[in-house]
């Protein structure tokens, strides 16, 4: 585990030291490409490491499924740093290296949170998480309604997370201990009150408005669409993930005898919601708001997942969770490479781009394929492994994860057609062509999710 | 860079000319309404106004990373190799000759192995048994 924590804390002074030394030399306005040489070589080290799951000490450990959060963690690291380069050149040397240093702070946090085993420190390391990021959406996005829509992203996660706080202590207070790993051979808790119920939810609501959840969701299209890039990326790829990394833990270990019967409204919920969603994706004109929904629609299925616990459900909920990760933050790399052309987030007014940036039609291509699940794609894997556990769950479900599946791939195929095809507007007459940065972007995201196809029992945990 | 826009031959010329009005209708007039209309929705931008100079005139090998030629092309030449080279290429190289983790290869490989000989033996391929009774004692009922 210090393997990435070290790293990731020496990206902070890389960060300050950059600006003496190397930046004038290699990289003069946004140099940062060496942090992506160190946050890579640590990945290949750490994929090594996930062949044992080890334990360091009792407060940090690496999980069978943990390995792959990290991971992607660290992959988006750089893109997100590749990502805003443009939208940072302008910026003073000074904001760029509290921005970089913000990104890694967002890292630190995220790994310490993923690598908890003790409850109260994954508690603190989710709270922290919050922080970088209010500050990466409300400082550096681009309207001034991003202000609205931190307030919206703080308030509800943070009410949404002060019930987890006092479930937390009342479980330290009945069982004595908070670590994950002597909970899991404890008996299994008697509850039977209705305070029992009410501590149930309290300890899952803040995951549920994370992930987001229907009805709880309100928050994440507004700060997807008001963050910069990077925002919406690591919002999107990580962020939520969080969330469905939570209920995994706190379900399977703590849970375990009230989930059966409790789960039912959520999981209700999160199916509707992924069928509601949807269909306000297909009446979006705002870029990146319909990747958003999108996103909310795609938890909605992880959530369902999770919530019947059967280790199918959790394999999908993973493969999916890992899948959706590279392709959110692919589209919404597409979504700002549109926004730094035309200005707009808005689809009407970017339309016909096969004409002018036909290899950038390749990339949207693709990840619009694997937003609706394609078939050999994990995306696709991940969505049949939850709607068949869903399917055993009740054969109800069926009507609305089929509807969701036929949804989803409308959306889809509509921001594709919309972007994509069709004669070129009038009034986009000079686009600069797609740079290489934008194809390496791409690239990095696409080719990690085809790269899967072949070798899927990286990511199917439970069931391969 | 507007050589590389293929479908923009026609318009080519015009553009290179740097004409002050931009958006110019390529089909015949047909009223002097509908014309009157278009120039008032769309005024000619000055050129000033606009602010955003196209990279490409200056650096024609522009790659997105920076405004210098050499940083942007060494950026571009450190994040396709750290970033393609090693961390997809030797990265999946690495992770596709990982040796057999959890020992669910060779798991499957023996269970195909004990089916086949099991059919050839002619026995069933699970026994009803979990534990040998043979190696179970079992206490006598009558001896206290």
């Amino acid at each position: 585990m210090v393997k990435f924590l070290f790293p990731t804390l020496m990206l902070h002074i890389h960060a300050d030291l950059t600006n003496y030394r190397l930046m004038t030399l290699i990289t003069q306005s946004s140099g940062h490409r060496l942090m992506i040489a160190m946050i890579n070589v640590h990945l290949t080290l750490k994929m090594a490491q996930w062949l044992d799951e080890q334990h360091l000490n009792p407060y940090m450990a690496q999980t069978p499924y943990l390995p792959h959060f990290v991971l992607l963690t660290c992959w988006l690291l750089p893109l997100m740093i590749i990502s805003s380069q443009h939208h940072m050149a302008t910026e003073p040397i000074n904001r760029q290296r509290t921005y970089i240093m913000l990104l890694t702070s967002l890292q630190f946090f995220l790994i310490l949170a993923f690598s908890a085993t003790e409850l109260i420190m994954f508690y603190l390391m989710f709270e922290a998480t919050l922080l970088p990021t209010l500050m990466i959406i409300t400082r550096w996005g681009n309207q001034a309604e991003r202000l609205n829509a931190g307030m919206y992203f703080l308030f509800y996660t943070l009410a949404s997370s002060l019930p987890l706080l006092v479930a937390l202590l009342l479980l330290q207070n009945t069982t004595g201990t908070l670590s994950l790993l002597t909970l899991q051979y404890s008996n299994p808790l008697n509850l039977s009150t209705y305070a029992d119920k009410l501590w149930w939810a309290g300890c899952l609501i803040a995951f549920l408005v994370k992930m987001p959840l229907y009805g709880a969701h309100l928050w994440l299209p507004k700060a997807h669409v008001e963050a910069p890039v990077a925002g919406s990326m690591i919002l999107a790829a990580v962020l939520l993930k969080l969330g469905g990394y939570g209920m995994m833990r706190m379900i399977l270990l703590v849970l375990e005898p009230l989930s059966k019967e409790l789960s039912y409204p959520f999981i209700v919920f999160a199916l509707w919601g992924v069928v509601m969603t949807g269909l306000i994706c297909l009446r979006q004109t705002d870029l990146k708001s319909l990747i958003a929904y999108s996103s909310v629609s795609h938890m909605g299925l992880v959530v369902g997942g999770i919530l019947v616990q059967t280790p199918w459900g959790f394999a999908g909920a993973l493969i999916l969770m890992i899948a959706h990760g590279l392709t959110s933050s692919a589209l919404f790399c597409l979504a700002n490479t549109n926004y730094e052309r035309i200005h707009s987030r808005n689809i009407l007014l970017a339309r016909g781009l096969q004409m002018v940036l036909p290899l950038m039609t390749t990339w949207w291509f693709i990840a619009s394929l694997a937003n609706l699940a394609l078939p050999p794609l994990p995306n696709l894997m991940g969505e049949l492994m939850i709607l068949t556990s869903l399917i055993n769950w009740s054969p109800w479900t069926l009507a609305l994860t089929g509807a969701g599946v036929l949804i989803t791939a409308s959306y889809s195929l509509y921001m594709f057609l919309m972007t994509q095809r069709g004669p070129l507007p009038t009034h986009l007459i000079a686009l600069d062509p797609s740079h290489s940065r934008e194809h390496l972007l791409m690239a990095l995201h696409l080719l990690p999710l085809l790269l899967l196809i072949f070798k899927p029992h990286l990511i199917w945990g439970w069931v391969s | 860079m507007l050589t590389r826009l293929p479908r923009l031959g026609l318009s080519l010329p015009r553009l290179l000319r740097n004409h002050p009005v931009r958006f110019v209708s390529q089909s015949k007039p047909s009223g002097a309404a509908g014309v009157a209309a278009v120039t008032e929705l769309h005024p000619p931008a000055e050129k000033s106004d606009h602010g955003e100079v196209s990279p490409y005139v200056k650096n024609p090998d522009y790659h997105g990373f920076s405004d210098d030629p050499v940083v942007d092309e060494w950026n571009m030449r450190v994040g396709f190799f750290f970033g393609i080279s090693v961390a997809l290429v030797i990265g999946g190289a690495f992770i596709h000759y990982l040796p057999d983790h959890g020992m669910r290869e060779w798991a499957r490989r023996e269970a195909e192995r004990v089916i086949v000989q099991r059919e050839q033996e002619g026995v069933p391929l699970l026994s009803e048994y979990y534990y040998d009774p043979n190696k179970i004692v079992v206490p006598g009922s009558g001896e206290e």
